[in-house]
C-alpha cells in the first residue's frame, strides 16, 4: 500500500488507531479457525463516519477492507484474504441507549456481548442469544455470523432479535435499517440481509436489540444413557412431548471420558451418551416441564436421571459441558469442530451417520453440543502434522457435510461458512441460488472490496 | 554463537514452542489480559505473544524492537493461563523468549552487572538499601513521597513512582539465625525465607511472622546465606542467573531438617514450590523441598492453633487484595481472608475484582510504570469504592505499587500484609 494512502488512513483514523509494523500485522492475521493472511494496515474505528470516509477511500484506491470484531470466528471471517485494510471494530463499544420500557438496548458493534446483559440485568432484562464466545465476540460479530449458543432452542439465535442495523455501504453509504417498534414491515425487511452476512455485504456500526425478562426460575437436570439411540430418541420425544427445555446439551462417550481425564465432573465415564437439560420461567411451570422431560427420559431407558437442587448443584452438573472443547483438545495436538446441524427429528441418524464416517476414516470424534436445536458439534481429533491424517480428515468432513444434506440439514448451524466451507454450499443451495447470492453482492460491492473470498468466491462470469 | 549458547537458545524455543502449540487462537484471553484491557492491540494479548513465539521459532519473523516490547509487556499474573480453555501457560512462552533473546543479545552490561553481581553478592545490595534509606531519612526526611525517585530515571525507572522507605538495618542482621519457641515445648521447626523485600525494606513483615510463631512453639530458623529466590531475575530473562540462586538456596535449605518452610511473599511462595522444578534435578531431595513450602497464611491458618480469645480487637475496615503468585499461582485465597475476618472488631469488606492483578509485577511496575498505573487505577477505584481504612495483602510488589498509586490519587487507605494485621491484634490481646 502507498505511503499516501497510510497517510490519507492516519488523517482519518488518527495516530494512536493505526498499526503497519510487521509484528502487529502477524497479530491481526488470523482467528480462531486456521487460516492466517497478514494484512497490510490494521485500522480502529471509533465512528461510522470514520468507517464511511475509510470505504470511500477504498473504493477509490481498489483496496480490499476486512472488518474484524474480536476475531473469535471459527470460519475465518475475519481473515484478510486480499490483505489490504483490516478494520478492528472491537473500539466503537459504546452502549448508546437503554429503553426498559421497550426492551429495546441499543450499542455500538464492537461492544463485547456479554457487557449487555451487564446493563439489562439492573431492571430484569437479558439479552438470550449465549454464545459459548460471548465473553470474547463483539455483537457486531455475533449478528455478521448470526451467532447462536446453549439456549436457542427455546429462545432462538442472534437473527431473532435484531430489530435496528445501522450500516456502512461498500461504497460509503451510511444506512439506518429496521425500526424499534415490535411489528413493523415498511421496507422488505433489509435489516435481515445483514444478519449472517460475514462481513461481505456492509459494515455494521450500531445494532438495536429486543432484550426478554429474566425468568424466574430454571430447573436443571443431567440424563445418563447406555446407549446413544436412547439419548438421541430421548431428545426427539421431548420435543414431540411438547416440552421446550430452555437447554439441551448432548455429548458422548468420547467427550465424556475426555473430560474426566481432563478434571473429575462425576461424569460416569462408561456411559454412552448424558444430556443436560434446563427448564425455565414461571416457578410451577418449569416444574412441571421438567417432570414431562423426566418421562420421556425415563422411557428411554435412561440409567439414572439427577436434578440439581440449587444453584450450587446446577453449577456442578455443567462443569462438564463447559470444559468439553477443553478437554476435547487435550486428546489430540489439534481437533476440527464442525457444526453440521439437522432438524431434530433426524438426529438419531446424524449421530449414527457421523460415527459411521469417523469409523470408516479412523478418526477419533467427540461428538457434543446443542442436541436440543440439532446442532450438534462433531470434533474431529487429530495431529495436523500427519499429512496422512489430515488427508482422511478432509475426505471425512466432506462426507459430514454432505450427510447433513442429505438429512435435509444445513452445512453450518452458527459458526459460518467463511473460507474453508466455500466449496460445499452450492452443494446445499443449488445454482439459482448461488447466483442470487452473487447478485446481491455485485449491487452492493460491484468491486468485491468488502471482504472479498468469504462464503463464496466471485468469479467474473457465472 | 558458541555451541552451549545455541543450545541453550534452542531449548528455549522448543519448551516456548511446546506451550504455544497448544493454543486454540479462541481469543478468550482477550477478556482477561489486564495488559491488553489497556493497550487495545492483540500484540499483546496473550494469544498474541503465541503467534509472535510460533514465528520467531518458524524462522519468519526475527528479534525487533517491537517484539521485544511485547514480550517485555507481559505481567506474568497467570490470568490468561487461569482461565484458557486449552490449558496454555502463555506466560511461560513469555519468559521463554525473554530467555531466548537473552541468549541471542546477552543480558546487558546493567542488568549482567545487577543479576550475576549485586544481587549474588547481595552486600552490595544490602549496603545500596542503607545508602537509600540513609538518603531518604536524613536528607529529605520519611515517608514514601520522598525526593530520592528523582535518581530513578539514571535505572530507566519513572520518578513518579514513589518508594517505601528503606530499612538501615536488614532484618536478617537483627536476628540470631536460631530463633528459639517462646512458649511451652517446641512443637515444630520451620525456616524462614525472608525475600528480599522483607529482610530489606518491610522488615516489619519479618517482625510479626517471627514474633507469631515463635509464639506457637515454632523454632524458627533464618538461615543467613539465604539469597534471592530468582523471579526477579527469570522475570528479566536470565535463566542462568535464576538457576544459580535456586540451586543455592535449595542447597542451603535442605541441609536443615525442618517441618516447613514459610515464606511471607508471594512470588518467592510460588518460586520455591512450583518453579523450582524447571531448574533442579527431579526427585525425593526436590519434592521434599517443595512439600514443604507454605506461604505464611497458608502455614498459620493450618498449623497454628490460635484461638479466639488469643486475638485483641482492632477498629478497621478492612478489604483484601489477592496477589496473582498466591491467588493463581498457588490457590490460596480463602485462608488470608479467614484470619482477617476472625480478628474481633474488624469489618471485612469483600474487594470487586480482588483476584485482578494490581499491575506491579516485581520490576514491571518500574519499567512500564504508565501501562502499571493505567492498570493500578482499577484497584484503586475498586478500594475507595469499598469505603475502607485499610487493604491487606500478601505480596511486597503489590503493597508498594499499591501504596504508591493510592498517594497519587491523595487516598488515605493504608495498605498492609495480612500478618502485620494479625500481630497487631495479638499484641492487642497480649498473645505475644
Ligand atoms: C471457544 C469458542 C466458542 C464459540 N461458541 C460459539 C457459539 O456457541 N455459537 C456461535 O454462534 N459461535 C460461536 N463461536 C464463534 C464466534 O465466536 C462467533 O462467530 C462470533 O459471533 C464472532 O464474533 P467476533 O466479534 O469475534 O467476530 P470476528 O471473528 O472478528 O468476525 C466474524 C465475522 O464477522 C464479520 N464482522 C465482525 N464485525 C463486523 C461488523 N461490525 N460488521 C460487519 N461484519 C463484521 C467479520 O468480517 C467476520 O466475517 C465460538 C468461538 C470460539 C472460539
Ligand atoms: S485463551 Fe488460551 S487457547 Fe484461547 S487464544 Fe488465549 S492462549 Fe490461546
Ligand atoms: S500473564 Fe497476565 S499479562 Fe501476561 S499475557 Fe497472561 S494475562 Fe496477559
Amino acid at each position: 500500500m502507498n505511503a499516501r494512502c497510510i497517510t490519507e488512513l492516519t488523517l482519518i483514523f488518527g495516530k494512536d488507531h493505526i498499526l503497519t509494523e510487521l509484528e502487529d500485522m502477524i497479530a491481526y492475521s488470523y482467528d480462531a479457525a486456521h487460516v492466517e493472511v497478514l494484512p497490510e494496515v490494521v485500522v480502529f474505528a471509533r465512528t461510522t463516519e470514520q468507517i464511511s470516509q475509510l470505504m470511500r477511500l477504498a473504493y477509490r484506491e481498489k483496496i480490499p477492507v476486512t472488518p474484524r470484531g474480536q476475531g473469535s470466528g471459527l470460519s475465518g471471517g475475519s481473515v484478510p484474504l486480499q490483505r489490504g485494510i483490516v478494520l478492528v471494530m472491537d473500539r466503537m463499544n459504546s452502549i448508546l441507549d437503554f429503553d426498559p420500557a421497550n426492551r429495546l438496548i441499543t450499542v455500538e458493534a464492537g461492544l463485547t456481548t456479554s457487557e449487555i446483559d451487564r446493563t439489562a440485568v439492573s431492571t430484569g432484562l437479558f439479552y438470550p442469544p449465549d454464545p459459548g464466545s460471548v465473553s470474547f465476540s463483539t455483537i457486531g460479530g455475533n449478528v455478521a455470523e448470526n451467532a447462536g449458543g446453549l439456549r436457542g432452542l427455546k429462545y432462538g439465535v442472534t437473527k431473532d432479535y435484531v430489530k435496528m442495523l445501522e450500516i456502512v455501504l461498500p461504497k460509503g453509504d451510511i444506512v439506518r435499517l429496521g425500526n424499534r417498534c415490535v411489528k413493523h414491515v415498511a421496507g422488505l425487511n433489509a435489516e435481515s440481509l445483514f444478519v449472517g452476512s460475514e462481513g461481505i455485504l456492509g459494515i455494521i456500526t450500531t445494532v438495536t436489540l429486543a432484550l426478554l425478562p429474566i425468568p424466574e426460575h430454571r430447573e436443571s437436570a443431567l440424563a445418563i444413557f447406555d446407549t446413544l439411540e436412547n439419548a438421541a430418541q430421548a431428545v426427539a420425544d421431548i420435543i414431540a412431548a411438547g416440552v421446550t427445555p430452555s437447554t439441551m446439551e448432548f455429548m458422548d462417550n468420547t467427550t465424556i471420558k475426555a473430560i474426566q481425564n481432563f478434571k473429575d465432573c462425576g461424569l460416569p465415564r462408561d456411559a454412552e451418551a448424558v444430556l443436560l437439560i434446563e427448564t425455565d420461567g414461571e416457578f410451577h411451570s418449569a416444574q412441571a416441564e421438567m417432570a414431562r422431560v423426566e418421562a420421556q427420559v425415563k422411557k428411554n431407558s435412561a440409567r439414572q436421571f439427577n436434578r440439581a437442587r440449587d444453584a450450587e448443584e446446577r453449577d456442578r452438573l455443567f462443569e462438564g459441558r463447559r470444559v468439553a472443547l477443553n478437554a476435547l483438545a487435550s486428546v489430540k495436538p489439534n481437533l476440527i469442530l464442525e457444526d453440521a446441524t439437522v432438524v431434530r427429528s433426524r438426529l438419531p441418524e446424524m449421530v449414527r451417520g457421523i460415527i459411521d464416517i469417523a469409523a470408516r476414516y479412523r478418526i477419533m470424534v467427540g461428538i457434543f453440543g446443542h442436541a436440543g436445536d440439532g446442532n450438534l458439534h462433531p470434533t474431529f481429533l487429530i495431529d495436523m502434522k500427519d499429512r496422512e491424517e489430515m488427508v482422511r480428515t478432509e475426505s471425512a468432513v466432506k462426507e459430514l457435510f454432505q450427510l447433513a444434506i442429505d438429512l435435509g440439514g444445513t452445512i453450518s448451524g452458527e459458526h459460518g461458512i467463511g473460507i474453508e466451507k466455500k466449496p460445499f454450499l452450492e452443494n446445499q443451495l443449488g445454482e439459482a441460488s448461488m447466483n442470487l447470492l452473487r447478485d446481491i453482492k455485485r449491487t452492493l460491492d460491484p468491486e468485491n472490496l468488502l471482504n472479498p473470498g468469504k462464503i463464496f468466491d466471485m468469479p467474473a462470469i457465472y | 554463537m558458541h555451541t552451549a549458547a545455541k543450545n541453550q537458545a534452542e531449548t528455549h524455543l522448543l519448551e516456548a514452542a511446546r506451550e504455544f502449540q497448544k493454543c486454540m487462537q479462541c481469543g478468550k484471553c482477550r477478556s482477561v489480559c489486564p495488559v491488553f484491557k489497556e493497550m487495545g492491540n492483540e500484540l499483546y494479548v496473550a494469544r498474541g505473544k503465541n503467534k509472535l513465539a510460533e514465528k520467531i521459532v518458524s524462522g519468519d519473523l526475527q528479534i525487533s524492537a517491537r517484539v521485544k516490547d511485547a514480550v517485555n509487556q507481559c505481567l506474568n499474573c497467570k490470568t490468561c493461563s487461569a482461565n484458557c480453555p486449552a490449558g496454555v501457560s502463555p506466560e511461560h512462552v513469555v519468559l521463554r523468549l525473554r530467555w531466548y533473546i537473552t541468549t541471542q543479545e546477552g543480558l546487558g552490561f546493567f542488568k549482567a552487572l545487577l543479576f550475576r553481581q549485586i544481587v549474588w553478592r547481595k552486600w552490595p545490595i544490602g549496603l545500596a538499601a542503607v545508602l537509600v534509606g540513609l538518603c531518604q531519612r536524613l536528607l529529605f526526611g520519611i515517608g514514601p513521597k520522598n525526593p530520592v525517585r528523582h535518581l530513578f530515571p539514571l535505572f530507566g525507572f519513572s520518578k513518579r513512582r514513589n518508594f517505601p522507605t528503606m530499612a538501615l538495618r536488614s532484618a536478617q542482621s537483627r536476628y540470631p539465625e536460631v530463633i528459639p519457641a517462646r512458649t511451652g515445648a517446641k512443637r515444630m521447626r520451620v525456616g524462614y525465607f525472608t525475600g528480599c523485600a522483607g529482610n530489606l525494606i518491610y522488615t516489619n513483615v519479618v517482625k510479626s511472622v517471627v514474633d507469631i510463631l515463635t509464639a506457637y512453639g515454632c523454632e524458627v530458623v533464618i538461615p543467613k546465606r539465604q539469597k534471592c529466590n530468582g523471579t526477579p531475575v527469570l522475570a528479566n530473562g536470565d535463566y542462568e542467573g535464576a538457576r544459580r540462586l535456586m540451586e543455592h538456596n535449595f542447597n542451603l535449605f535442605k541441609k536443615y531438617d525442618f517441618d516447613a518452610i514459610v515464606v511471607a511473599c508471594s512470588s518467592c511462595g510460588l518460586s520455591l514450590k512450583k518453579e523450582i522444578n524447571l531448574f533442579i534435578e527431579p526427585g525425593d531431595e526436590l519434592t521434599a523441598f517443595t512439600g514443604k513450602v507454605r506461604d505464611i497464611n497458608e502455614f498459620i491458618h493450618n498449623s497454628l492453633d490460635i484461638k479466639q480469645e488469643h486475638l485483641g480487637p482492632l477498629p478497621y475496615r478492612v478489604t483484601y487484595h489477592d496477589p496473582c503468585h498466591l491467588v493463581r499461582g498457588q490457590g490460596i485465597s480463602a485462608e488470608p481472608r479467614n484470619l482477617l475476618r476472625r480478628i474481633p472488631g474488624i469489618e471485612f469488606k469483600e474487594l470487586t475484582e480482588a483476584a485482578v492483578c494490581c499491575g506491579s509485577a516485581g520490576s514491571y511496575c518500574l519499567t512500564h510504570y504508565d501501562t502499571a498505573i493505567k492498570i493500578n487505577n482499577h484497584k484503586v477505584r475498586h478500594i475507595r469504592e469499598a469505603g475502607v481504612d485499610m487493604v491487606a495483602t500478601a505480596c511486597p510488589t503489590c503493597v508498594m505499587h499499591i501504596q504508591d498509586n493510592l498517594l497519587q490519587h491523595n487516598s488515605p487507605e493504608d495498605v498492609r500484609f495480612v500478618v502485620e494485621i494479625l500481630a497487631d491484634s495479638l499484641r492487642a490481646a497480649g498473645t505475644i
